[in-house]
């Protein structure tokens, strides 16, 4: 009786060891964690202490993340109204992309980071907290978890959370590098439209002002889409989003000012032509649109039946 | 209730598929703007397959949250809210991807290993340790 105790408890200690030993080499494998808290321009410290803080509930670091990142971007809400929109209870907690449609659900732009320390400091630096997701458990037992950067410190190589019920977790930069290594280094800023990430890359940027048409935020669209145009003169994305969300909240003039600079900047664009067309004949400009509306046809692409319809559109009503 | 909820399933496929397919004789060029969704997203062009897809897809999501607690009403809103591509990401998936709770179910040897790699700055599960600097 006593020898198999004594057996079960050291088959126990053996599986202990084991695991550590597992745990320990699968950690030092990923070893050494790059130091780089240095980027030319950033400054030493940043704490952007003027983010609010909602304590978390059981599981709702999620609702409560968000919430925070909402509220300093100006929406109104909180982790109890974020529950129902982000929480799956079932699983106990909130998935990621939940995240970004609750964002957008109340007008706001949510924009995923490129992986990489290097954005959430270039965020950071700029005034916008940044809701990470870590594991801080282990890669066999997962302890997935949502908090927000709000700092950090490059002389003691430290980053400020507010996380779980901690309004200021300070963590070091090796273990919070490694905890959101785990997590792909997923990192979220939620922004007012109009307000652009530092960090932005075009295409991903647009797709994001997209879920906000999508909802119809248009005066929401048309202000990211103005920001995109701002940073990417030449984006016909931009450009033609911009000029499609004024149309829809009926800023016309707004409207065939945006798609005559799509005409100008990509002359080949058949696009840009047929929703100035449109914009024109809806202003009464008959003549023009009508030209535009040609020019469109005869650019061709693969919209060419939608041209095409455009153009006997307004030959019809303008002969009326 | 199996039995049930997967004819329930294949009721809905087809009357998505039917609603489609009525869809398919009115011409799809409509006259005036252009979405920017078709500018942008111009390269995958949206056959009648890819549109079924999607719409599968989001009907797919939509049980599935119901299936985790979430409340139909809500459930609907929620992924009426989604682009296509978070649509695609998440349809079949809302059990595995990783779900933030924050929040230890640990048992007792859980507990100390995690509790082992947080003071070695491994892990950061638990607050009341002085995780080391390097």
């Amino acid at each position: 009786m006593l020898t198999s105790r004594r057996a079960e408890l050291g088959l126990r200690r053996a599986f202990l060891l084991a695991l550590t030993g597992a745990v320990l080499t699968g950690c030092s494998a990923t070893l050494p964690v790059e130091q780089r808290m240095s980027l030319p321009g950033l400054p030493e410290r940043v704490e952007l202490t003027e983010v609010p803080f909602y304590s978390q509930d059981d599981h709702q670091c999620g609702p409560a993340s968000l919430a925070m990142a909402l509220n300093w971007a100006g929406a109104r809400t909180t982790p109890e109204r974020l529950v129902p929109q982000i929480y799956l209870p079932a699983r106990h907690g909130s998935l990621q992309p939940e995240l970004l449609v609750a964002t957008r659900r109340l007008g706001y732009l949510g924009y995923v980071l490129e992986p990489g320390l290097d954005s959430v400091l270039l965020e950071l630096a700029a005034g916008h907290p940044v809701v990470v997701m870590q594991n801080r458990g282990l890669g066999w037992y997962p302890v997935w978890h949502y908090a927000v950067a709000v700092g950090f410190d490059a002389g003691h190589q430290e980053v400020i959370l507010r996380s779980g019920r901690q309004k200021r977790h300070v963590v070091s930069l090796r273990v919070f590098e490694r905890t959101w290594r785990r997590a792909e280094y997923w990192a979220l800023v939620v922004l007012p439209p109009g307000e652009m990430p530092p960090t932005a890359r075009e295409s991903p940027y647009i797709q994001a002002v997209l879920g906000l048409e999508q909802l119809g935020h248009w005066r929401a669209a048309a202000l990211a889409y103005r920001a995109a145009v701002a940073r990417w003169p030449q984006s016909l994305s931009a450009r033609m989003g911009l000029g499609n969300s004024l149309y829809a909240t009926g800023d016309l003039a707004g409207a065939q000012q945006a798609y005559r600079q799509a005409t100008l900047d990509h002359p080949t664009a058949g696009v840009a032509f047929n929703n100035l067309a449109q914009t024109l004949a809806d202003q009464g400009h008959w003549q023009e649109a009508e030209q535009a509306a040609q020019r469109a046809v005869s650019l061709g692409g693969p919209l060419l039946a939608s041209y095409k319809e455009t153009l006997r559109a307004i030959l019809a009503r303008s002969s009326q | 209730m199996l039995r049930l909820s997967h004819a329930m399933k294949a009721v809905s496929y087809l009357a998505i598929i039917s609603l489609l397919g009525v869809g398919l004789f009115v011409p799809i060029a409509q006259a005036g703007l252009i979405g920017t969704e078709a500018i942008v997203n111009a390269a995958d062009a949206h056959s009648d397959r890819d549109r079924v897809k999607k719409l599968l897809a989001r009907e797919d999501i939509r049980n599935q949250l119901l299936a985790l607690g979430v409340d139909p009403d809500e459930a609907g809103a929620r992924v009426q809210g989604m682009t296509d591509s978070e649509a695609q990401t998440l349809a079949g998936k809302l059990d595995q991807l990783p779900a933030g709770g924050g929040v230890v179910e640990a048992v007792l040897i859980v507990f100390l290993v995690l509790l082992f790699t947080d003071i070695m700055g491994f892990t950061d599960v638990f607050p009341f340790v002085n995780k080391p600097a390097r």
